[in-house]
């Protein structure tokens, strides 16, 4: 794996990383910085001195020889042990050295006055995830408890805290909080994502819209999918349309994350997506949906809940799927109420429950007449129907002035 | 850490590791992009005028034949 080198090459490697990073530091380069924590970029600059440093054992002792290097000991040495053991595929090492790494240049970061190294410190988040992501999978696979990326989230937590006072440096708390979701939504655990919210949209001294574009496009998809998850569907909208509308166009796997959660969304607030736009974004589970509230119909809506269900429960948009259900009743009673009109204007606003009965019969639900009543009173009381029901002669009423009032953008009353 | 050991079968099924299917792309650290442009195609892609009165589809029509046919038989 690691290639052969000579023992002056690994010294002049090692010395050469060591200057770039006093330089990077004595310039102010957060960028230059920046390249020199990528540990798992595997940028052959890093590869090439993972190899020297596993040849020439004892880098510390060139740390410590200059005054330049020495003072930032705290920094080097781990993040010397973190890229040999990257290399080497030693995932829980590098982990740990790169926490230290972390806690170390955070106390450098917080002695900085100016927020020139916004930059590096954004790596240092990102690669503590990942990092913890992969050691994670290296011990499970050693049957031990993964439990590093449950580490990384207390650390981030930690420098949330060091960005989310005032001044320059708050620019960056964003680019954390959206680590944070990440790490949160993988291990299940979305209900710490509150306070980290609560701090972002009470901050009386920091316009939102100030945060990097990159930023709030990612905020806003995890929040969005939080209000889903709460059932909060004029929030939802809200912030994943932002998103959608803000996300780079080039990065269509994002969109299509986007829509993923926006569509059940603007379903149940009466807005349907064009088929070209499912057909795009590879999205087709959601055709049938669409086509059963066109269409009225119920039978497609229960086949396509069951025809993907996995994957609908597992983004966890079904329950707001199912509750679909009793739009496509409206547009059923509404096309009975169309026909009827049809055919006998002056008594279409009288439907039989009966022939209520029949077509949902045609549609394979087997429902009596109470049944069917209850149905309508519940259409009735979402204000998805107007009218009133004339219990004894078994026949629901319609209101001659808009009978099926639409949700234009509101959800159903619940 | 003190994890529970009796989980519900739905948990155990769910993974051995840790997953979200849904987890954002990273945007690269200095990536910029004019939003105003870009993605407008993407939100320009909703109907909230569908629910028209309009009974000429096929399962209209089917809906149709069928209450008609049923009333007969009465």
């Amino acid at each position: 794996m690691a290639a052969y080198v000579s023992m002056g090459e690994a010294h002049r490697r090692i010395t050469e990383y060591l200057t770039r990073f006093s330089d990077a530091v004595s310039y102010q380069d957060g960028q230059s910085l920046s390249r020199l924590l990528s540990v798992s970029s595997n940028s052959p600059a890093l590869l090439s001195l993972a190899d020297a440093l596993n040849t020439y054992q004892d880098a510390n002792r060139i740390i410590r020889q200059s005054e330049k290097y020495s003072q930032y000991t705290d920094i080097l040495v781990p993040i010397f042990r973190a890229l040999q053991s990257y290399r080497l595929r030693n995932l829980v090492e590098a982990y740990v050295a790169f926490e230290k790494v972390s806690n170390a240049f955070i106390q450098e970061f917080r002695n900085w006055e100016s927020a020139w190294a916004l930059e590096a410190l954004y790596v240092i988040a990102y690669e503590v995830r990942i990092l913890a992501e992969r050691a994670d999978i290296e011990l499970a696979s050693i049957g031990k408890t993964p439990e590093k990326l449950k580490g990384a989230g207390s650390f981030l937590m930690k420098v949330f805290g060091v960005l989310a006072g005032k001044g320059a440096k708050r620019v960056g708390a964003l680019y954390v909080t959206c680590q944070l979701f990440k790490i949160y939504f993988k291990l299940g655990t979305v209900h710490l994502c509150r306070s980290v919210i609560r701090s972002i949209e009470t901050a009386k001294f920091f316009d939102f819209e100030e945060f990097p574009d990159r930023d709030k496009v990612t905020y806003m998809y995890y929040t969005g999918r939080l209000e889903v998850y709460n059932e909060n569907f004029p929030a939802a909208d809200h912030k994943l349309s932002y998103a959608l509308a803000h996300c780079n166009a080039s990065k269509e796997a994002n969109i299509r994350m986007i829509l993923k959660y926006l569509i059940p969304v603007k379903l149940s607030i009466g807005i349907l997506p064009r088929t070209t736009l499912l057909e795009k974004f590879n999205l087709t589970e959601y055709s049938d949906v669409v086509l059963a509230l066109r269409r009225g119909d119920l039978r497609l809506l229960r086949h396509a809940l069951q025809e993907h269900e996995d994957r609908f429960l597992r983004s966890g948009v079904y329950l707001v799927l199912e509750k679909l259900e009793l739009q496509v009743y409206q547009r059923l009673v509404k096309k009975i109420y169309i026909i009827q009109k049809q055919k006998d204007p002056n008594k279409a606003h009288q439907i039989k429950l009966d022939v209520i009965v029949k077509a949902l019969k045609w549609l394979e639900m087997d429902m009596d007449v109470d049944e069917v009543e209850c149905i309508m009173a519940i259409l009735i009381y979402k204000n998805l129907v107007k009218g009133y029901f004339a219990h004894k002669s078994k026949v629901a009423v319609l209101s001659k002035q808009d009978p099926f009032p639409k949700l234009n953008g509101k959800p159903v009353n619940s | 850490m003190a994890t529970e050991q009796v989980k519900p079968p739905t948990e155990e099924a769910k993974i051995d590791l840790f997953e979200d299917d849904d987890e954002f792309e990273e945007f690269e650290i200095d990536q910029e992009w004019e939003a105003k442009d870009e993605g407008k195609e993407v939100t320009q892609q909703w109907e909230d005028d569908w629910d028209d009165d309009d009974v000429n589809d096929d399962f209209s029509l089917q809906l149709r034949r069928e209450l008609e046919s049923n009333t007969e038989k009465k």
